[in-house]
């Protein structure tokens, strides 16, 4: 086996997911190489172990899939790779399926793992809202996968990055689109799928300004807001907070729910968080049989109390 | 005075879902015969406009690149498809004629016996089955399932599915038909265009086929647009059900009267149960209750949780564990509901739309089979002969060759059925049986339907006997949406139209009738009045709120429920 990597690195910084990815590469054995693109990419290949392939060419500058497509194409009849992994991204699936349509190649997609079974590379994807999951094969190679994200932990680099440098020659046609404008959302503290603890609030609240005592618990906690749909739906917060079946999916160490019910679709988005703690006046809620410590009780009271217990101990 | 759910009529106009193209002549997407729904009555018709159009190459040619398409709003053809189902295979078996053997069909097995119940709280007691409801050479199927075979025999037979795709509205110029256009995709909750905004297209056809199933929305608009409606209104049930894997296989159909439904006239509660095997290891089981009925804490979602702790019916499911589920609404007007026309031009009307059910049979997948396979005959033959299907009149084969039908005669012998039981479950069953005896000779003339939404509501407080969900046989509706598959876009626009501020018990009844908890009391206003919050995304689209007051309207394509074996 014959393995890229598709490194995904934003400003020169390579991103947790790919270089997750590319620890899994390793650990199937073969012959694993990286490959970094676009500004900056020798500065973030060297965040990377092994084999990388960099180029900075300008036409790799913009976020954009084509002329990754180009290289990557490159790059399989150049140096005969048999597979190539991606880390689940925006920009990551686009190359993917591009690149799948021009070697007529197949895509496996949102796996969730990569073993060896007989010889054959194998992806395990989740179907059915992740009740089951499917074994996944190629009927050709090159064999493309896209790993859902956050799927695997990235690991210490073993040894210094041997940088190859990449002469990517163009297509016509993959040059043609152009970024006009590229815009990023402002956040203080971490984003809820980064957060190692999530204190999330729900109908239970009350009222849109009782979000505040979910903030300020976040903010003791050094964690980030998650809120339900019922709540955002609501207009109560925004909606890049929803955590559930039509939110994101996060999983922190710490989750935090607040006057939350716990219905499935709400559960789903964080069932795989470390420790559950739920504050709910019903007993009979949901939550309840899934959280690791459940609160019975006014979560009006209870939560303030919290707050303050957590900054004393912090000492802040 | 009683609130009626008419008294708050819905934001919305036909002419809400009616315009004249307007793309560009260049933008438009052209193709030949456009059919809207990829259900039992628009694959049907897609697939014999296939076999018509192979026989025929000089029709096909002048038809254009695409001769045959078909829109589907849900995510693939089936994904909002629910039915019991016992199939009648006969007009699947006319529509392959030679083609394909019945065993080749897509059923789960015939019904090789089958049992109808009258339930009592604790007690079920045989009863003999009623002739309009015998089902012997009949099939078990899942119409999610069916759908998605036909759909790849109509792709096989040439023809362009488009799914994701809601007809949001019928293009009509010069009072005719000329195809439809797509809804937009990537708006947000107040209708602004986001990132990945779409504008929807004019889709224009020679030959428009509204094939759209229960409370088609094109439909709807079509029959007011055009004088089609019957001379009765159209009324509905709505029907929730349950996929299960069991540990034991069940070795026939069954279907239920009864409790927990209430049998006095004063209550109005028409319906029943159906528990159908599906194979050795699934069974399907679902409550159907017509939609005039009157008490505002009725709930079928709660019924068949209800059902299910009955103890006949808790031994069939013990030990097995719940699938999927789904709900959706059946037009019962029958006969005297039916579309007065099944054209107009440019225009065909086929299937559940247009009111093609047989209610005491509780059967209607074959009439859509049926009457869409004649729908493609009519639009071919008007093609072929070089008319111009959108003169007026260029499609009336199609009328004439329905009612020529098997399908008109059986629906003409049950016509006064269903609203006999309005009268009660015993007056109304003897009736029935008397309508039976005589080939619907007796009583003469037709009996008529009173819309839905006009029935006064009162409450009773039947929603204290409803179970608590237990998470293992019984459910809340939360848990039931998400066994639909359903995993629609939260922030797009509301797509149910309904008057926000109505008296509690209307609010009350919505809530209660809704399966999908997309209705919820909001804040009281001191008048009697409430504001009733919407919820759209876990709408599946069964179409109750049409029926009762509101009006549903497709959301953005690929939205909704994703039915896999309903």
């Amino acid at each position: 086996m014959k393995t890229l990597v598709f490194l995904e690195h934003h400003d020169g910084e390579l991103q947790a997911g790919s270089l997750g990815v590319l620890a899994k590469a390793g650990r199937l054995g073969g012959e694993v190489a990286g490959v970094v693109l676009g500004k900056g990419a020798r500065a973030a290949a060297a965040q990377a172990g092994g084999t990388v392939y960099v180029s900075e060419a300008p036409e790799l500058e913009a976020p954009l899939p084509q002329p990754r497509v180009d290289a990557l194409a490159q790059l399989v009849r150049e140096q005969g790779f048999d597979t190539l992994l991606f880390a689940a991204s925006v920009l990551s699936a686009d190359v993917a399926a591009g690149l799948a349509a021009r070697l007529d190649a197949g895509l496996n997609w949102d796996l969730v793992d990569l073993v060896e079974q007989d010889g054959q590379l194998v992806g395990k994807r989740p179907a059915l809202q992740d009740s089951v999951y499917v074994d996944v094969g190629w009927t050709s190679e090159p064999r493309l996968a896209l790993i859902r994200s956050g799927t695997f932990d990235a690991e210490e680099a073993a040894g210094e990055a041997q940088v190859e440098e990449l002469d990517v020659s163009f297509e016509d046609f993959s040059t043609r689109a152009r970024m006009l404008e590229q815009a990023h959302e402002e956040s203080s503290g971490p984003s809820i799928e980064d957060a190692e603890v999530i204190v999330a609030g729900g109908r239970g609240l009350g009222a849109p300004d009782k979000f505040t005592l979910v903030e300020e618990l976040a903010k003791a906690l050094g964690g980030a807001v998650g809120a339900t749909r019922a709540v955002v739906d609501a207009g109560w917060y925004p909606y890049q907070h929803q955590i559930g079946q039509t939110g994101k999916t996060v999983s922190p160490k710490l989750y935090v729910a607040c006057g939350i019910s716990g219905a499935i679709q709400h559960k789903v988005g964080m069932q795989s968080a470390g420790t559950i703690v739920a504050i709910n006046k019903d007993a009979n809620a949901p939550i309840f049989e899934f959280a690791d410590l459940g609160v019975v009780g006014d979560l009006h009271a209870i939560v303030p109390k919290l707050t303050e217990l957590v900054r004393e101990r912090r000492g802040s | 005075m009683a609130v009626k759910p008419s008294d708050y009529p819905p934001p919305w106009r036909a002419s809400d879902a009616i315009a004249a193209p307007s793309d560009p002549a260049d933008e438009r997407i052209d193709v030949g015969v456009l059919v809207v729904g990829a259900g039992p009555a628009g694959l049907a018709c897609a697939i014999r406009l296939g076999q018509l159009l192979e026989q025929d190459p000089a029709t096909a040619e002048r038809l254009g690149d695409v001769p045959v398409a078909v829109l589907e709003k849900g995510k693939q053809p089936g994904s909002h498809l629910l039915s019991g189902a016992v199939v009648n295979p006969r007009a699947l078996q006319r529509l392959f004629r030679g083609r394909k053997r019945l065993d080749e069909l897509p059923f789960l097995g015939p019904v090789d016996a089958e049992s109808v119940l009258f339930l009592t709280r604790r007690g079920a007691y045989r009863i003999p089955t009623p002739p309009t409801m015998m089902n012997h050479g009949n099939h078990v199927a899942s119409l999610s399932q069916l759908a998605r075979w036909l759909a790849e025999e109509a792709e096989a037979a040439g023809a362009a599915i488009l799914p994701e795709t809601a007809a949001e509205k019928l293009l009509v110029a010069d009072g005719r038909v000329r195809g439809v256009r797509t809804g937009d995709r990537g708006r947000g909750r107040n209708g602004e265009e986001l990132g990945n905004f779409e504008p929807g297209s004019d889709v224009v056809a020679r030959v428009t086929v509204l094939a759209e199933g229960t409370q088609g929305h094109l439909t709807g608009a079509a029959l007011e647009r055009f004088g089609l409606e019957g001379d009765d209104p159209q009324v509905w049930a709505l029907g929730v059900k349950e996929v299960w894997r069991v540990a034991k296989p069940l070795d026939r159909v069954i279907h239920t009267m009864g409790w927990p439904l209430r049998g006095g006239a004063k209550y109005r509660e028409f319906g029943g149960s159906f528990v159908y095997p599906m194979g050795e290891d699934m069974v399907t089981l679902g409550m159907v209750v017509g939609l005039d009925y009157r008490d505002a804490e009725l709930s079928v979602h709660d019924l068949l949780q209800e059902l299910k702790t009955h103890p006949r019916i808790r031994r069939i499911l013990e030990g097995g564990e719940r699938l999927e589920w789904g709900a959706k609404t059946i037009p019962e007007g029958g006969f005297v509901s039916l579309a007065k026309r099944l054209h107009a031009p440019g225009l065909l009307i086929a299937g559940d739309g247009a009111g093609f059910v047989n209610v005491p049979a509780l059967k209607g997948i074959h009439y859509a089979v049926e009457t869409g396979r004649l729908a493609a005959e009519a639009a071919w033959a008007a093609l072929q002969r070089g008319t111009t299907p959108s003169t007026p009149g260029a499609l009336q084969g199609y009328d004439d060759s329905v009612r020529a039908s098997w399908v008109w005669q059986d629906l003409k012998r049950v016509r006064n059925m269903r609203q006999a039981f309005g009268r009660g479950f015993w007056l109304g069953g003897a009736l029935a049986g008397a309508m039976t005896a005589t080939r619907g000779a007796f009583p003469p003339g037709n009996a008529h339907t009173h819309r839905d939404a006009e029935q006064p509501l009162f409450r009773t407080d039947r929603a204290r006997r409803y179970p608590a969900p237990d998470g293992k046989l019984t459910f809340d509706k939360l848990s039931s949406v998400y066994l639909s598959g359903n995993k629609t876009r939260d922030d797009q626009p509301n797509h149910i139209r309904i008057e926000r501020r109505v008296p509690v018990p209307l609010a009350e009844m919505w809530v209660r009738m809704c399966p999908a908890q997309v209705y919820e009391l909001g804040e009281g206003h001191g008048d009697g009045s409430v504001t009733v919050e919407v919820t759209p995304s876990n709408c599946v689209q069964c179409g109750a709120i049409t029926a009762k007051g509101g009006r549903l309207t497709p959301p953005e394509g690929g939205s909704g429920p994703e039915y896999q074996r309903t």
